[in-house]
């Protein structure tokens, strides 16, 4: 019997203010697997995401969202992240006054696993410094992620979504935070094999040495141009910047004559 | 904003009322709950030096359980102390400044008198009340707090209506002395009844290098508050820290300033307004004036939660020097509640009341710190109460 996915879309249009930024989006992302995103800049990477997650501004305005085959279409951002869904954003709000500290002590609820793998990877992300501070106030980039992951760490997702882990970070901490992503995604630290499910968009290949993943996308212009092995895909198009598959698409196009 | 005069015979005061002799403190559950609410606690092993209560127009409690600090009602202080009368009473403060003011000499007096003496440092916070339990009561209230040379006090005064009353006034002049090498800490904490006209009259005078630490949270507003207190810095190195947060719901109007005056090299002086409105009017003023070499911020701060029913924010935040060396600097801003701040909780899992409140919780937060237990309970209240009016 086959599995139902853990996500699906079907046939999403997404549209930001008045604007359609995504066109028939079809995706699903079976229990334990996890695909990357992949497609140049402004193609509809992170609008996906913040779709997936029911953020205001990103209208679903064809299609729905399934997590676990329920619609989730119109569910509120709060039922969503309920429901163990999760975004590490790219460009997080700073929100005065509100601390690391807090939003880690609400999302681990008291739960022991979460706060000691919390303060683990606090201490060994050097993060400790962060915890009083204003959340996402003045970080850098690197620290950006960190800070991003480490609330992930706290929440235990059952998808996690993950826009551009490695931008920002340094090669020598590329390392880091692979184990952090790998850590976000584990089960069962004694059956690796078994993963929870997410998506990562990506533009490194290193990063992908780091965090296996089991099927890559490629976006481009708001359409989900191609599917298939991450590697292979990132070798040919990414080398390319993508122009090769924004070439193939065309090619599509007026073959079979796609809007 | 209009000044409303309160008309003090069109409510209870005490020309009305014979003395009642033997008055005791009889508190009922509501009673405590309310006192609770703004800092004024009633358990065994209450962590406090004393209490002392005004409850509707008497004194119905004024002791003090250390050593070094004197409390005794304000007319039994002036018919004990003639020195009181000479030098402190109307001192900072003249009788003649208004028809507030007025309103309270005329009135039998009404308040505490607490002094510390000379190097003591009071490790237990001291408490006072004054408590409107019944309706269409007029308070007059005249308080006098001397802090000698060496000593400390941290005062929690707490104004309030019983949860019930909803008209009242209270009138109220305070004079503070802060002598040198001293420290006074007052939070005062508000919470009046809907139809309540309050107007404090408080003036401060600090010595050379003492301190003056001014906190005020206003949890329930009532109708109307105008509140503006002048500090005077004389003693040089003197130093006053004031900081306000202020909750204005719908039918709400607050006016709080405060006027600083540096008058001695080396004085420095900062404000915090803090005001969060769901349909109440707040103006937030504040004039420091530099005398002398001195130093002295401003910083006006609003959020404009709803803006129906003419609510609004003002902030005035002022300086001014007649000095060379005086460096004096102000900011404002008013502020919204950013819809991808609120978002980015929700998608940690908090509820949209739960992230909107810690938001406003960290707006009211920002640059303040260390107030305390009873004032950070009151803060957190704001926060929720102002998170429901979103």
């Amino acid at each position: 019997m086959q599995m139902e996915p853990v996500l699906s879309l079907r046939d999403v249009c997404v549209a930001v203010r008045g604007e359609e930024l995504l066109f028939d989006i079809n995706l699903d992302i079976p229990q334990g697997e996890i695909h990357a995103i992949l497609g140049p800049n402004g193609g509809g990477k992170t609008s996906l995401m913040m779709t997936i997650m029911g953020f205001s501004g990103y209208t679903v305005t064809h299609g729905k969202i399934l997590f676990h085959g329920e619609d989730i279409t119109h569910a509120t951002i709060t039922e969503r992240a309920r429901m163990g869904i999760a975004v590490a954003q790219q460009r997080p709000p700073t929100i005065e006054g509100v601390r690391l500290a807090q939003v880690l002590d609400y999302v681990t609820a008291d739960d022991l696993v979460r706060e000691n793998l919390t303060s683990r990877y606090l201490s060994e992300t050097n993060m400790e410094g962060f915890l009083k501070r204003e959340i996402n106030a003045g970080l850098s980039g690197g620290e950006i992620r960190r800070s991003e992951l480490l609330q992930l760490i706290a929440m235990r997702p059952l998808f996690a979504m993950l826009d551009e882990p490695d931008s920002g970070v340094d090669v020598g901490s590329l390392e880091l935070i692979g184990r952090m992503i790998n850590e976000i995604f584990s089960q069962d630290p004694l059956t690796p094999a078994k993963r929870r499910s997410g998506l990562i968009i990506t533009h490194n290949g290193a990063m992908l040495e780091h965090v296996l993943t089991d099927k890559a996308h490629v976006i481009i212009d708001g359409r989900m141009a191609c599917s298939g092995n991450p590697r292979l895909i990132l070798e040919t198009a990414g080398a390319s910047g993508y122009e090769h598959c924004a070439a193939c698409i065309r090619g599509e196009y007026s073959g079979v004559g796609i809007r | 904003m209009s000044q409303r005069f309160p008309d003090v015979n069109s409510y209870i005061h005490s020309d009305d009322l014979q003395p009642v002799v033997g008055d005791e403190l009889h508190l009922e559950t509501s009673d405590s709950t309310s006192l609770a609410e703004v800092g004024v606690l009633f358990h065994t092993g209450q962590p406090r030096s004393g209490t002392f209560m005004v409850r509707d127009l008497h004194a119905v409690c004024a002791y003090s359980e250390v050593p070094g600090l004197e409390v005794l009602p304000i007319a039994t202080a002036l018919a004990q102390y003639p020195w009181l009368r000479e030098q402190y009473s109307w001192n900072l403060i003249s009788p003649e400044e208004d028809e507030i003011t007025r309103q309270v000499a005329e009135a039998a007096p009404e308040g505490f008198f607490l002094r510390v003496r000379a190097g003591e440092k009071i490790s237990l916070p001291y408490q006072t009340a004054l408590y409107m339990a019944s309706a269409n009561i007029a308070q007059r209230i005249h308080n006098i707090v001397i802090v000698e040379d060496g000593a400390a006090l941290e005062l929690i005064t707490g104004c309030l209506t019983h949860q019930g009353v909803q008209r009242g006034l209270h009138l109220a002049v305070s004079e503070f002395y802060v002598g040198e090498d001293s420290v006074l800490t007052n939070t005062m904490v508000h919470s009046w009844g809907a139809e309540v006209t309050v107007r404090p009259r408080a003036a401060t005078r600090v010595g050379r290098n003492g301190v003056f630490n001014s906190n005020y949270v206003s949890l329930r507003t009532g109708a109307d508050i105008v509140s503006n207190p002048l500090t005077l810095l004389v003693g040089e190195g003197a130093s006053a820290n004031f900081m306000s947060v202020i909750l204005a719901e719908k039918g709400s109007r607050v006016n709080t300033g405060s006027r600083v005056e540096l008058n001695a090299t080396g004085t420095s002086a900062e404000l915090k307004h803090r005001g969060v409105s769901t349909g109440g009017q707040i103006i937030q003023g504040g004039l420091m004036i530099g005398n002398a070499a001195c130093r002295a911020h401003v910083d006006c701060s609003g959020m404009l939660i709803s803006h129906d029913g003419g609510a609004f924010i003002e902030s005035i935040p002022g300086v001014r020097s007649n000095h060379r060396d005086a460096q004096l600097s102000h900011e404002a801003s008013i502020g919204k509640i950013a819809p991808e701040q609120v978002e980015y909780l929700m998608s940690r899992g908090f509820t949209e009341s739960e992230a909107v409140s810690m938001i406003i919780r960290g707006f009211l937060d920002a640059g303040i710190s260390g107030l305390g237990a009873e004032l950070d309970a009151a803060i957190q209240h704001i926060a929720e109460v102002a998170a429901q009016g979103l």
